[in-house]
């Protein structure tokens, strides 16, 4: 009944998005992993991102390429501002004060950022607009557009997880997480390292939204849902396991796209939060990886 | 339910505050009665949240959901045709139900996992209020018949806003209150001191999603309208909860004055200013998160203005008021710890404690391979082997912490198998952990009164506490009674440990190396009150220690794990000629110091 | 005791002083002082999306009326000039409410206009009735939150439900060759639902077939699945029948689907669509209340409103619903010739008034007639009115060549 092309077109959409939703993700897995903070106004930096580069083409011709080399130094130095200044010292006080504080430092930087980019960039939804072609195999579309934006994808996952796997830096980030102190008395400065990660993390969205604009229109308000889905992600895919996070995005896509196919899609969006729910009743702990 | 701790005072400003309120409705205009009603409304959701919160430590950022639940509920069945008492009727119960449900697999996750998990229940319940449309009528929305029922849900949301504050300081003052404290703290300590601790957990979130629902239906009722986004949206499902951290999650005040503060900023500015509203709502939020994160009402300043500073009591020095009035009255007869632990004759023919081939493995690992032993009542055994031979995981095994892989433990010949940590407590058998686990934002004494409260039939936690005084007596703390346990020093918390340990009133208690860091007059001490509590009051006792001089005081016999076996058991000086054990743990003739 | 007291005299003090020390506006109905028209705008949070610059853009339609003096008002003698209150209801209803409560009991506004949406057309308007103050909605589209036997709201969407697609339907009547298949495509919106609900039956009995329906909900980024969907059954007919910014996504995917049709109709084609969309829209039809440069009552009016504000309506396609909301009660003011609810209210019974995209009639219940053109999407970007041959502004191509 329903022929192999159309559900090869879906898979094949479903990965494409899920690499997108992974993307999202990404930088909240490093910055959970390493800080451990609820971090909620995670999407609406994803947002923020989105609406600045989709002005800056539409409005003044900015490409894309320095876009993204004005900026990712930019949003790295907004993330390691916002640790050191904000949540770090919140981090020195006892565990009730430090949820709470984390809690009212990024919602309350959520509505910040969402307002004031709906004040100057304007509340409407945008885009950028740059269309490639697309091409067809054996009854199949597939959009260029989005084999580059999972290429991207791919390699980011590739490129951070090396990076954490193989410098120093990397190293210093795993031993932070595991054991501060023992990190503080290896002479590893665990406030620099969760500050610097934080920037990555930060910078890693910016990337992320330049990607997701290119897809999706984009506005202020689009942030908090993304958290939301962005957390779902992480859980399902192992906290601080990127290529983990990579699959599970993907995972999400096609499963809400098989949804869409063989049942209804109103109901995709919830698939998420299902999945999500089933597994953490099944593994309270998550998928944590081994470390 | 006792009303003792609504003194005259309250009663006479709480009739104030009411009356003034209910003046409201009939004297001022609409605007004012719609604008306190939705500070009413947020009140109650704020307060329903600071439950499960601010007194048992879980952060449900899910909670709207429960508004929406409610609104919906009500609305339904309204529009069915129902009567509006009836359809709140039935808002309540569905909701418990609800919540009951939900509390089983909700509550197997905690901390952070909790709170995404239920923060991710929004967008799925907005989702299904989407897609049931046959039943929630979908992106259209209930449209409630209109009912001019503006004043009516006013004085129900000021009705429910006063039982939301009342039932906090009955929580406050209760047993109830207690065990949403202790599972704040230390989950599994709580159960090993008595409590079971799953009902209260769904009790108390029963309880929240309750008045959340009735919230929900009381909003709706007055807007007469209720789509999918308007209840479950992101963007208000947050902001009572930055409302309650705003003003100091865990404080009498602090949901109140957190709602009343931002939401009359928030108006404020809505009327005042033509744009940035949300940017300075959001900064004035961030700014308390950053300088004064326990809430408003914990910040340094509001404690030193005179005029403000009931506002910052906490719970626990509220309980100190009271209980200092009462040592004051002097009507608390002085009680000794002959009151608490009674006496128990010794019977040494009795079997107490018979472990039969305990083997526990995790996973490849074999922590206790085949231990059997037997101990009689009224024994001081001491438990040794070097560091990894097992005993705290044989600790562990008995006091229902782990399950055995295999084997049997039989407690004056009950079974131990089939029961849970706190089932096992209650039939007496007490331990202290090696590395001691009090209660931290609790005092001493609420620490030591707590197995009392939760204990055989239970005291309350009044009485418990004066009761508790005699143990703060015993362990040479009476000192520092209303000091917060995480604030003391190692010894003094080792002290609680105990302490608290024998507040239980044990037959049989397990005591996990609780000498070490201590000076050797501080350890004779305790070898004392090891003996007092055998010879006094009939405790069996056995000990793991590695400071063998103490031991050697005290104990009437020796078992000896070495890497998870048994390698000795007999009286002292047997086993400490035996060569296995000397290989093992002693060390060579040399090395051996007899106290 | 003396701290609790204290506090809690200094809050009942503070409620009291709240309710009694809010000082008036002007005086209502008064010759003197201008007509005071109060309204809500989204100005934050999520429908802000839709409502740019609409606080300026209402501002602009008051100076502007006020430059010719303002309203003429017979019991007067005299144009009395025009003031707006506008609030943030920052998208969230029951803000809204306390809003209006605050304009009709301490503002004291002479009327009421807008809100928009269907979340604030649902708690909104009783308040209209409870305060006896009428009210001409905006974009309040759901027929149902007019069937509730209020007595004072009126609305202005653009366009109603039952007259969306009515001249598009037409236009199928007369071309060649006949479509004879429809595939319904709906967002999750209950305006978007009643559309695809009227007008598929509509189709169904001009003998056009409705060979599928699908519906997506609100925040859906990936259609690949529905597409293949559509793609497998040929429709010579797409009805994407959605609001604006949801579609995005959906138009992009369709051409990459490469999906091929007669016709692929957008209920709410507008600027926000082809800004983003770009030239892949190109051959697409649509209806669109009114575009600048159709001539109509007040149309020079309005394109000047526009124009100062920044406002471009083929962007911001619900600015006329705004506009017409205003338009209407300023000229229902004049028709009652007071500034008076009870005058004003009969003249708004069942009253019909001019607005440059035609006249507007009201039936009992308050809800309008509004039509809209249909128009095609042409080479260059170019939006062309195609339908009704009256005021078409350029010549249909069918079928639609893009779409091959």
């Amino acid at each position: 009944m329903i022929s192999i092309e159309v559900l090869a077109q879906v898979v094949l959409g479903g990965i494409l998005i899920g690499g997108l939703y992974a993307l999202v993700a990404f930088g909240l897995s490093l910055i959970y992993g390493v800080v451990r903070i609820l971090n909620f106004s995670h999407g609406t930096l994803l947002a923020v991102g989105g609406v600045l580069a989709s002005t800056l083409y539409a409005t003044w011709g900015v490409s894309l390429s320095l876009m993204t080399l004005l900026l990712t130094p930019i949003f790295f130095a907004y993330g390691y501002l916002f640790f050191k200044y904000l949540l770090e010292p919140l981090s020195k006080k006892n565990h009730f004060e430090s949820t709470v504080g984390t809690v009212l430092v990024t919602v309350g930087a959520l509505l910040i950022m969402s307002d004031l980019t709906a004040k100057f960039a304007g509340p409407a939804q945008k885009n950028i607009n740059i269309q490639f072609d697309t091409f067809e195999i054996s009854g199949v579309i597939v959009s260029t557009t989005q084999i580059i934006i999972l290429l991207g994808i791919i390699f980011l996952t590739l490129a951070l997880h090396y990076l954490l796997k193989l410098t120093w830096f990397g190293r210093a980030v795993k031993a932070v997480t595991q054991d501060p102190l023992g990190a503080k008395l290896c002479g590893i400065n665990s406030g620099k390292i969760k500050a610097t990660t934080f920037a990555f993390g930060s910078a890693t969205v910016f990337l992320a939204s330049i990607l997701y604009a290119l897809s999706f229109p984009v506005d202020p308000y689009i942030g908090f849902g993304l958290t939301v889905k962005a957390f779902t992600i992480i859980i399902l895919g192992g906290i601080g396991n990127l290529p983990g996070a990579l699959l599970a995005g993907i995972f999400i896509g096609v499963a809400e796209g098989l949804t869409g196919l063989f049942w209804k899609p109103e109901w995709a969006p919830a698939l998420s939060v299902i999945l999500l729910l089933i597994i953490l009743i099944i593994f309270p702990q998550g998928f944590q990886k081994s470390k | 339910m006792k009303l003792s701790y609504i003194n005259n005072q309250m009663v006479f400003l709480g009739s104030l505050a009411l009356l003034g309120l209910l003046g409201i409705v009939q004297f001022a205009n609409a605007y004012l009665i719609s604008f306190v009603f939705t500070i009413l409304i947020y009140y109650i959701l704020a307060q329903s949240w600071d439950w499960i919160a601010g007194e048992m430590g879980y952060v449900n950022l899910g909670h709207y959901c429960f508004y929406g639940i409610g609104a919906y509920i009500f609305g339904i069945f309204l529009v069915e045709g129902y009567t509006s008492s009836t359809a709140m009727l039935l808002n309540i119960v569905m909701t418990s139900f609800i919540a009951i449900i939900i509390s089983y697999p909700l509550y197997r996750l905690k901390g952070d996992y909790f709170a995404f998990a239920t923060l991710a229940l929004l967008p799925l319940m907005e989702v299904l209020a989407y897609n049931l449309s046959s039943i929630t009528k979908g992106g259209d929305g209930i449209v409630f018949p209109i009912q001019k029922v503006s004043s009516l849900t006013y004085v129900l949301a000021l009705v429910l806003s006063f039982i939301s504050f009342i039932l906090t300081l009955w929580i406050n003052r209760s047993r109830f209150g207690y065990a949403l404290r202790a599972i704040r703290n230390d989950e599994e300590v709580s159960e090993v001191i008595g409590i079971k601790i799953f009902p209260y957990k769904v009790k108390v979130l029963v309880l929240s999603a309750l008045f959340a629902g009735l919230a929900g239906a009381l909003q709706g009722w007055q807007m007469s309208f209720i789509d999918p986004g308007s209840v479950f949206g992101l963007n208000v499902a947050l902001v009572p909860i930055a409302m309650v951290l705003f003003g100091g999650s865990g404080m009498r005040w602090g949901p109140l004055v957190g709602v009343i503060l931002l939401a009359c900023i928030q108006q404020w500015m809505l009327v005042n200013l033509k744009m940035l509203q949300t940017t300075i709502y959001g900064l004035i939020i961030l700014c308390i998160g950053r300088f004064m994160p326990g809430g408003l009402l914990r910040a340094g300043w509001i404690k030193k203005t005179k005029f403000l500073s009931f506002l910052s009591k906490e719970h626990h020095e509220y309980m100190t008021d009271q209980l200092e009035k009462s040592v004051i009255q002097s009507d608390a007869k002085q009680i000794s710890l002959q009151d608490i632990l009674g006496t128990r004759t010794i019977n040494r023919q009795i079997l107490i404690l018979e472990c039969e081939h305990i083997t526990k493995s995790f996973g490849g690992n074999v922590a206790l391979d085949d231990v059997s032993f037997k101990i009689n009542q009224g024994e001081i055994v001491g438990l040794i082997g070097a560091n990894g031979s097992g005993k705290t995981t044989l600790f562990n095994c008995i006091s229902g912490v782990f399950k055995p892989t295999s084997g049997k433990i039989r407690f004056l010949n009950q079974e131990l198998s089939g029961k849970s940590r706190d089932e096992i407590a209650q039939i007496g058998i007490g331990r202290t952990y090696q590395l001691p686990r009090p209660f931290g934002d609790l005092t001493v004494l609420e620490n030591l009164a707590m197995p009392l409260m939760f204990g055989g039939e239970g005291m309350s936690p009044h009485e418990a506490l004066i009761n508790a005084r005699a143990l703060a007596t015993f362990i040479k703390l009476s000192n520092k009674e209303m000091v917060r346990s995480d604030s003391l020093s190692l010894q003094e918390k080792k002290a609680i440990e105990f302490g608290r340990a024998i507040a239980l009133r044990p037959s049989l208690l397990l005591v996990d190396e609780v000498a070490s860091g201590l000076t050797p007059i501080e350890v004779n001490q305790f070898v004392e009150h090891i003996r007092t509590i055998r010879n006094h009051y009939g405790v069996t006792v056995i000990w793991v220690e590695h400071i063998f001089s103490a031991l050697t005081q005290v104990v009437d016999r020796l078992i000896v794990l070495d890497t998870g076996r048994l390698v000795a058991d007999g009286p002292l000086a047997e086993v400490l000629k035996d060569e296995k054990v000397i290989a093992s743990y002693l060390g060579n003739a040399k090395g051996v110091t007899n106290a | 005791m003396k701290s609790y007291t204290k506090l809690v005299s200094t809050i009942v003090v503070f409620f009291l002083g709240m309710g009694f020390s809010l000082n008036t506006f002007a005086k209502i109905g008064s010759c003197n002082d201008p007509i005071l028209l109060g309204t809500t705008i989204s100005e934050t949070g999520p429908f802000s999306t839709l409502a740019d610059r609409w606080r300026k853009m209402t501002e602009v339609f008051a100076e502007e009326m006020n430059k010719s003096g303002g309203v003429f008002v017979k019991s007067c003698n005299k144009k009395v000039p025009i003031k707006f209150v506008i609030y943030d209801d920052q998208s969230v209803p029951a803000t809204a409410v306390s809003l209006y409560e605050k304009m009709a009991t301490v503002d004291n506004v002479d009327f009421f206009v807008g809100p928009d949406w269907s979340s604030m057309g649902g708690p909104v308007p009783p308040l209209a009735d409870k305060h006896q103050i009428p009210m001409v909605m905006a974009n309040v589209a759901s027929p149902n939150l007019y069937d509730r036997g209020l007595k004072y709201i009126w609305g202005t969407p653009f366009p109603v439900v039952p007259r969306w697609s009515e001249r598009y339907f037409e236009m199928l009547g007369s071309v060649d060759p006949k479509p004879k298949t429809i595939y319904f495509i709906t967002h999750d919106n209950p305006v978007m639902k009643g559309i695809t609900g009227y007008w598929s039956k509509k189709a169904e009995d001009q003998g056009i077939k409705v060979i599928g329906t699908e519906t997506f909900a609100p925040d859906t980024k990936d259609f690949t699945a529905m597409l293949a969907k559509v793609r497998a059954a040929k429709p010579d007919i797409l009805y994407i029948s959605s609001f604006d910014a949801p579609s995005v996504a959906l138009l992009q995917q369709i051409r990459k689907m490469k999906i091929k049709a007669m016709d692929v109709h957008h209920a709410m084609l507008s600027g926000t669509v082809y800004k983003q969309v770009g030239d892949d829209i190109q051959g697409m039809t649509g209806e669109l209340p009114w575009y600048p440069g159709v001539k109509g009552d007040y149309s020079e009016f309005v394109e000047n409103v526009l124009a100062k504000s920044g406002v471009n309506m083929f962007d911001y396609i619900f600015s006329l619903g705004r506009i017409a909301s205003y338009l209407t009660m300023t000229q229902a003011i004049e028709r009652a010739g007071a500034i008076d609810r009870e005058l004003v209210k009969n003249a708004l019974y069942k009253g019909s008034f001019k607005s440059p995209a035609g006249n507007i009639t009201f039936d009992e219940r308050g809800f309008p007639n509004n039509g809209a053109f249909t128009v095609q999407m042409q080479q260059g970007g170019k939006v062309v009115v195609v339908w009704p041959k009256e005021a078409a502004t350029g010549k249909l191509i069918w079928p639609s060549p893009s779409w091959q």
